[in-house]
């Protein structure tokens, strides 16, 4: 029989094994992506190396945010040998089933994950991997363990970073860090279970700034998951970059002289620079020590304490509370009348006190004469030459248009609107316009008499605090404000962009010397109603308010720049249910102008009697 | 005078380029697979590579030697040869147990694996005992000759136990079949044993390379479709189940192979083609049946190992782990390749795929070369074997003739069940890819096994003086 022929089925059967062969690679190496995925599961892991949060900074440099570290006591299952739980527990001074327990927690908190190959549920716990057997110990605490690790093989110290607040001022400004939640992961993949992200504050909304950007190093890893060698020489790793230093407008001992005159009192003091807008102090009282909220062990003691304070310490009144802000309101009517030309400087009005109650004083024949006095006569009857300017006969219709009008120049005073101030919670007040009480009263059925009691800052409208410093920044610069703002520079590079732009209002410059007249006679004449705030050196031009309050004692405002010539502070200081503003509320803030501009107090029974009063019954603490 | 005088006169140079670039192509895999940045030094002997390379140094010298040895010394001394192995074979059993199988012959840390070489003996004789034979009138003796050589070493083998080899020296029927060896003298004293069966020879003894590769693709589709419903496009509510399908496929292919024989055929070939229709009809019904029943009689482990070889089970972090990781090393390879020593799934440090250096070596290769690389590699296999072929055709002695085709078949077994194992095409069994894989007995083996090729090749006009 010829079998030579049958070379060919040999032929044959191996073209057709390579070609299969050709073709399964084809499929495998090309076409089908999950071996290229199931390889990654393997092989490829991402390491990150998470950079130092960046440090603040007050304006004169000194650090009032920076990162101290804190130690984890971390152990690898794998590697305890002999472990002697009793000999452990001793040391930390716990009992054996507590340090057993510690254990069964740290596997649980893993969670388990499904795997779809082997249809198996297994545990994220890695008998090779790290966990912190405990956290956030601080230098004193681990120096207790430390030195009796090496009878216990398998754990070890690791340093982390937290936070750190060298002045215990400024907690409202610079909020807190705490952990991410599940949420925050899925939305932003920077962060990983474990994590800190600012929860509040300027850490919140300076968080890209501040987190920096993280290292990704790609590196093979072995099957034992310990680390051989950096993937394709580091080609696709990312250098990490250090988070932002920031540099905030605060002067950090001004900020403390506030937080110490506003001791046993609710209310805030917010001063600002008005050329720069930049956020000089910042008081919301009553405040805490931002020391409390470091860490999840702080966090988890002293956050619900905090939160359950019926004296809301966690909340930053100058930006989320809103008041009606009383008298000093006047200020920007008197400002708008002159400018809509219904008033000039010289106009006068009588102390008409069948309209609205007024004290005793003489009459107001111009600007500066009805600052001078708080007339609030005075102020109805710009007030309503301002709404009412006769464009329509029908009165209602009329109202709206000027209503419509006034809301405008009150936006452009950044009132009823939210102020873009670098930091999360702000409230834009109340500016009520026409929609607002058409919905009150109906349709053209209202006017200016329906809403009178809004030209004396009483009745709807309502301001924050930062608002209402604001107006003290506007009058001081006579006419445009850069938004208050907290960061003068990120990293050495300036605030954000859109904090260095002037706003200006529809109040031209030529109107406002007729009103700083007004508020320099408020301080430093007879009769004003802020005597109490003069300064012997030192010029303020000022305003008070008394903000009535149905609930119980008055509220009481001040507003002022100082000095008169080159103001260099502009200051807001509202102190709730303590009575006048001439009283409380205008000494307070001469001190702290007075301290900013001079550093030292020459009138120190005035300093002794704010600090030691006790305004606002500050609750204690109940269930 | 032929051109005795010169050495390297009439070597097959082709053959010879294209093992050189398989062993520089290995080389290069293993120093990436397996380096060390501590010893970055090719030829550091305390490294994979710089044993590699001593290996393949040791294995040129003694190739070097074999190609000096006048070729009738093959002939001439395969019994003896063959002898030996087979003590060796059986002296290994009693040496201590390395991984579980004792498989290693010690001299210091220098082991080497007589069963490596004895595909070499087992070649030798098997071409000493055709080109001895008379094929023309086969019986009985000549068959079971033929098969116990090969059987002999097999039985020792799978005492170690080696399932790999085992397994390779299948590969010499593929060159009984081509020498035209049948197994009818034997399957007939059974079906005349039957009364009033008369068969003159069958078809099944003689092609049985063809019919035992139809009934393994058989098999394995049956298998396959077991467990499966078949559904039509045009038929989307209709289902049958893959057994019914098969046999229906089947049954279509029949009829159609019928009725074009009955049409088209000559007339003197028309009875016998029918003949073989209906034969191989029946034959393969047969084997679907069988196969089918057969496997779903068989215990839940055994059906497991089935269907795990058959990929149609998966457990990537157990029994499945080593080729479940292979194939995600060659798969995450892409077109070109995760580049030079970029290896990240398959390097020998980051042990995720273990034997990487070894039985696994074409993970490494595939994952840093990609599809480009791989079929390259493929494509170098493939021209080795058919080059192979090649020289086996042009000899005029069967001796060197069924030699040449034991190497091709014992190459192909190699490279077709090593490349399998990493792409899912094969069960796991360890065995080295030749002249690619590190370990100093394949190497040696191999290089002597193509030495006495290349030898026999180069004398082949010998044979006429």
């Amino acid at each position: 029989m010829n079998t030579e022929s049958r070379k060919y089925v040999i032929i044959v059967f191996i073209f057709l094994v390579g070609i299969s062969y050709v073709i399964r690679l084809f499929y495998m190496q090309i076409l089908d992506e999950s071996w290229m995925l199931r390889a990654q599961e393997i092989a490829e892991k991402r390491k990150e190396i998470t950079p130092n949060r960046g440090a603040i900074f007050d304006r004169n440099n000194k650090q009032i945010v920076s990162n101290k570290v804190y130690y984890n006591l971390m152990f690898v299952e794998d590697k305890l040998h002999n472990f002697d739980a009793n000999a452990f527990a001793k040391m930390l001074g716990w009992t054996k089933e507590q340090v057993l327990a510690r254990f069964e927690e740290i596997k649980k908190g893993e969670g388990t994950y499904y795997n779809r190959h082997s249809k198996k549920r297994t545990s994220n716990y890695l008998k090779s991997r790290a966990y912190p057997f405990l956290k956030e110990l601080t230098l004193d605490e681990i120096l207790k363990i430390a030195p009796f690790l090496d009878k216990f093989p398998g754990f070890y110290e690791e340093a982390t970073s937290m936070r750190s607040y060298p002045f215990a001022n400024g907690a409202n400004i610079l909020g807190y860090l705490s952990e991410v939640t599940g949420e925050e992961i899925k939305k932003d993949r920077f962060y990983k279970p474990a994590n800190n992200i600012g929860r509040t504050g300027l850490e919140r909304y300076y968080e890209k700034e501040l987190r920096g950007r993280k290292g990704i190093k790609y590196v093979v890893a072995s099957a034992m998951n310990n680390t051989i060698q950096p993937y394709a020489n580091g080609k696709y790793d990312t250098v990490s970059k250090p988070g932002a230093n920031l540099i905030l407008g605060i002067d950090i001992s001004l900020q403390a002289y506030c937080e110490k005159l506003m001791q046993n009192k609710k209310g805030c003091i917010v001063s600002i620079e008005p050329s720069s807008g930049e956020i000089l102090s910042f008081v919301s009282a009553p405040s805490f020590d931002p020391n409390l909220l470091i860490g999840k062990r702080n966090i988890s003691q002293n956050y619900p304490k905090l939160n359950k304070d019926p004296n809301l310490p966690l909340y930053p009144r100058p930006l989320a509370s809103e008041y009606p802000p009383g008298s000093i309101f006047k200020l920007v009517q008197g400002l708008v009348g002159m400018q809509e030309g219904v008033i000039t400087e010289n106009t006068g009005f009588p102390c008409n006190k069948s309209m609205v109650g007024c004290h005793g004083h003489a009459m107001a024949t111009d600007i500066p004469k009805a600052v001078q006095y708080s007339c609030n006569p005075y102020f109805y009857y710009v007030m309503k030459k301002i709404i009412q300017q006769g464009k329509k006969k029908n009165t209602f219709a009329d109202a709206e248009i000027g209503l419509a009008k006034w809301v405008k120049y009150m936006n452009s005073f950044g009132l009823g609107i939210k102020l873009q101030t670098d930091i999360t919670g702000i409230k834009k007040g109340l500016i009520p316009g026409p929609a607002f009480y058409d919905k009150w009263y109906g349709h053209h059925n209202w006017q200016f008499n329906s809403i009178q009691s809004i030209s004396i800052g009483q009745g709807e409208v309502k301001l924050t605090p930062l608002q209402m410093a604001n107006i003290a920044v506007i009058i001081a610069n006579k006419g445009w404000f850069y938004t208050p703002h907290f960061v003068k520079s990120i990293s050495g590079k300036g605030p954000l962009e859109r904090l260095k732009i002037k706003n200006y209002t529809m109040v031209e410059s030529k109107y406002f010397p007729a009103v700083i007249e007004g508020m320099r006679r408020v301080v430093n004449e007879p009769g004003g109603t802020a005597n109490s705030a003069k300064l012997t050196d030192i010029i303020i031009a000022g305003k008070t308010g008394t903000v009535q309050n149905p609930h119980g004692k008055d509220h009481s405002v001040f507003i002022a720049f100082a000095p008169l010539d080159n103001p260099k502070i502009a200051i807001a200081v509202f102190i709730e249910n303590s009575g006048f503003g001439g009283t409380w509320a205008a000494p307070t803030a001469s001190l702290v102008i007075e301290k900013y501009l001079t550093g030292k107090i020459t009138n120190e029974s005035k300093e002794k009697r704010i600090i030691d009063a006790k305004l606002s019954n500050i609750e204690i603490e109940r269930e | 005078m032929r051109n005795n005088n010169s050495i390297t006169g009439r070597i097959d140079w082709i053959l010879v380029i294209l093992l050189i670039s398989l062993v520089l192509m290995g080389m290069a895999t293993l120093y990436s697979a397996a380096f060390n940045q501590n010893y970055p030094n090719i030829f550091d002997i305390s490294q994979l590579y710089g044993k590699q390379l001593i290996w393949i140094g040791i294995s040129l010298f003694f190739g070097f030697i074999v190609y000096l040895i006048d070729s009738d010394i093959y002939k001439k001394f395969a019994i003896p040869i063959y002898g030996v192995i087979l003590f060796l074979l059986v002296i290994v059993l009693f040496m201590p147990a390395v991984n579980g199988a004792r498989a290693w012959l010690g001299i210091g840390s220098l082991g080497i694996q007589p069963a490596e070489f004895a595909k070499i003996a087992a070649a030798l004789v098997l071409a000493k005992f055709i080109s001895e034979s008379n094929l023309k009138v086969q019986n009985n003796r000549v068959v079971l000759l033929a098969f116990s050589i090969i059987l002999i070493p097999m039985i020792l083998i799978l005492l170690q136990p080696d399932a790999g080899t085992f397994v390779v020296f299948t590969s010499f029927l593929f060159v009984l079949y081509r020498e035209g060896i049948t197994f009818d003298p034997i399957i007939l004293n059974i079906t005349n044993s039957f009364p009033g069966v008369k068969f003159k020879q069958t078809w099944v003894g003689t092609h049985f390379i063809p019919i035992s590769l139809i009934i393994i693709v058989l098999a394995i589709f049956t298998i396959l479709l077991s467990r499966l419903a078949v559904s039509f496009v045009f038929l989307p509510s209709f289902e049958i189940s893959g057994f019914v399908f098969i046999t229906v496929v089947l049954s279509v292919i029949g009829f159609i192979g019928f009725f074009v024989v009955q049409q088209y055929s000559s007339k003197r070939d028309r009875s016998n083609l029918t003949s073989a229709i209906i034969l191989g009809y029946i034959l393969s019904l047969t084997i679907t049946f069988t196969v089918h029943f057969g496997f779903s009689s068989l215990a839940s482990h055994q059906k497991e190992r089935i269907e795990f070889f058959l990929g149609m089970r998966e457990d990537p972090d157990g029994e499945d782990y080593n080729r479940n990781r292979a194939m995600a090393a060659v798969g995450s390879g892409g077109i070109n390749g995760k580049g030079y020593k970029n290896a990240s799934v398959s390097s020998v440090r980051a042990n995720h795929v273990p034997e990487s250096e070894t039985d696994f070596i074409f993970c490494p290769f595939a994952e840093e070369w990609g599809f480009l690389g791989s079929l390259i590699l493929i494509s170098i296999y493939t021209a080795v074997l058919i080059r192979i072929v090649f020289i086996a055709e042009r000899q005029r002695s069967v001796f060197n003739r069924v030699y040449a085709y034991c190497v091709v078949m014992i190459i192909f077994y190699h490279v077709a069940i090593n490349i399998g194992m990493n792409i899912g095409f094969a069960p796991v069994i360890g065995i080295p890819l030749p002249f690619f894989s590190y370990g100093g007995s394949s190497i040696l083996s191999f290089t002597i096994m193509m030495f006495i090729l290349l030898k026999l090749d180069s004398q082949r006009m010998d044979v006429l003086r």
